[in-house]
């Protein structure tokens, strides 16, 4: 049976599912992101939005929970041979992604109040406006929201590439120990601590 | 009785009635009046405003029997501070502002509900469609003025506003509520 929380060697099943709830949810928002930009102003558009902020709001909840789940279950150790650089590496791109997390679904809101559109999260629960509607602000804060976007984008790929960088070339078991499942046909290694 | 008093009582009798309605007849002071509305875009509420509209107000709270209100609205000054959603509003799925670019509202069955409150039933003429659309108010006598403060609701698809696929209810809600603030002096 799979173990709820994380221990010295593996992550545990509510750490793995925030992770790959949060992947699905990013590439939705995405997706919708460019469903958007691509529509002519109308209620097709509307209806993206609106999904994309919902979504959004989404995450930034997860992002939350799994910060406070991380704080109160320490991760597991990095594997015994990597390097200094990659400890360092490692660590502030993490920070950076649960930045981003955090930091894009506000840019989000932002620009939500400052054009009059205000973020209703799935027509359930409607949020309250952060500032008052200002086109400058609009424009301003939709540049960084996408600039941001590219970002994480890069970011994201960085560390899935180094995820694999770790199974096919090091063999540690970084990918393998936050996966939902076990790879078929290999062993479970034992940690390298 | 000899034709000149009968003239003479009947030119008092208009002077008086003129006075009487000139007592209550106001001019709407647009720098300071302001016309709102609330409606639904995906679930969230949203305000916008008229930036251009005339009333023409008879009111006296002692004699609603006189009273009347008879209100204009340029549908071209809908700001709703995104002019993406302006264009789209003013379009033709919703006003169709170049075939119907004022609505029109008319007033002049009213009652008191007591402690300066009031209810006017009057017709809203938006688009090609006049309906029936009370609104509650009050009315307070202020700086030599007045100030007449009121809402209303009303569902826009009654009135046509959102054709085709604007008709979807639930990206943009059917009801929408009317404010109002005018000053009159």
């Amino acid at each position: 049976m799979m173990q709820l929380k994380n221990d010295q060697s593996r992550y545990g099943a509510i750490a793995k599912a925030f992770h790959w709830a949060i992947v699905a949810l990013v590439i939705t928002q995405f997706i919708l992101a460019n469903q958007a930009h691509d529509l002519p102003a109308g209620l097709e558009k509307l209806q993206v939005l609106a999904r994309h902020k919902s979504v959004g709001i989404t995450i930034f909840a997860l992002a939350v929970l799994r910060l406070l789940w991380r704080l109160f279950n320490p991760v597991p150790a990095y594997p015994a041979a990597m390097p200094r650089w990659q400890h360092l590496a490692a660590r502030s791109s993490h920070f950076l992604l649960y930045a981003l997390l955090l930091v894009l679904p506000i840019l989000g809101w932002l620009m939500s109040s400052a054009r009059n559109f205000p973020v209703s999260w799935f027509g359930i629960v409607t949020l309250p406006d952060l500032i008052r509607p200002n086109e400058a602000a609009f424009h301003f804060l939709h540049e960084a929201h996408e600039t941001l976007a590219k970002v994480l984008f890069v970011l994201a790929l960085i560390h899935a590439a180094a995820a694999l960088k770790h199974h096919f070339i090091d063999k540690d078991d970084v990918l393998r120990r936050m996966l939902p499942v076990k790879l078929k046909g290999t062993p479970d290694r034992a940690s390298s601590d | 009785m000899h034709t000149r008093l009968k003239l003479a009582s009947l030119a008092a009798l208009t002077l008086l009635f003129g006075l009487a309605l000139a007592a209550t007849q106001w001019t709407l002071q647009p720098g300071e009046s302001q016309l709102t509305f609330v409606a639904t875009q995906a679930g969230a509420k949203f305000e916008g405003r008229f930036e251009k509209f005339e009333a023409d107000i008879t009111f006296d709270p002692e004699s609603l029997a006189g009273a009347r209100f008879d209100v204009r609205v340029d549908l071209r000054s809908v700001n709703t501070q995104d002019s993406e959603r302006d264009s789209i509003i003013k379009g033709p799925d919703l006003f169709d502002v170049d075939r119907w670019p004022t609505a029109h509202y008319v007033a002049d069955s009213f009652t008191a509900k007591g402690g300066g409150k009031f209810t006017a039933r009057g017709k809203l003429t938006l688009r090609d469609v006049t309906r029936v659309v009370p609104i509650e108010f009050t009315f307070e006598r202020a700086n030599g003025g007045a100030w007449l403060k009121g809402s209303a609701t009303l569902n826009r698809l009654d009135f046509g506003v959102g054709q085709g696929e604007w008709k979807d209810t639930e990206s943009v809600g059917n009801e929408v509520a009317v404010r109002f603030s005018l000053r009159l002096m």
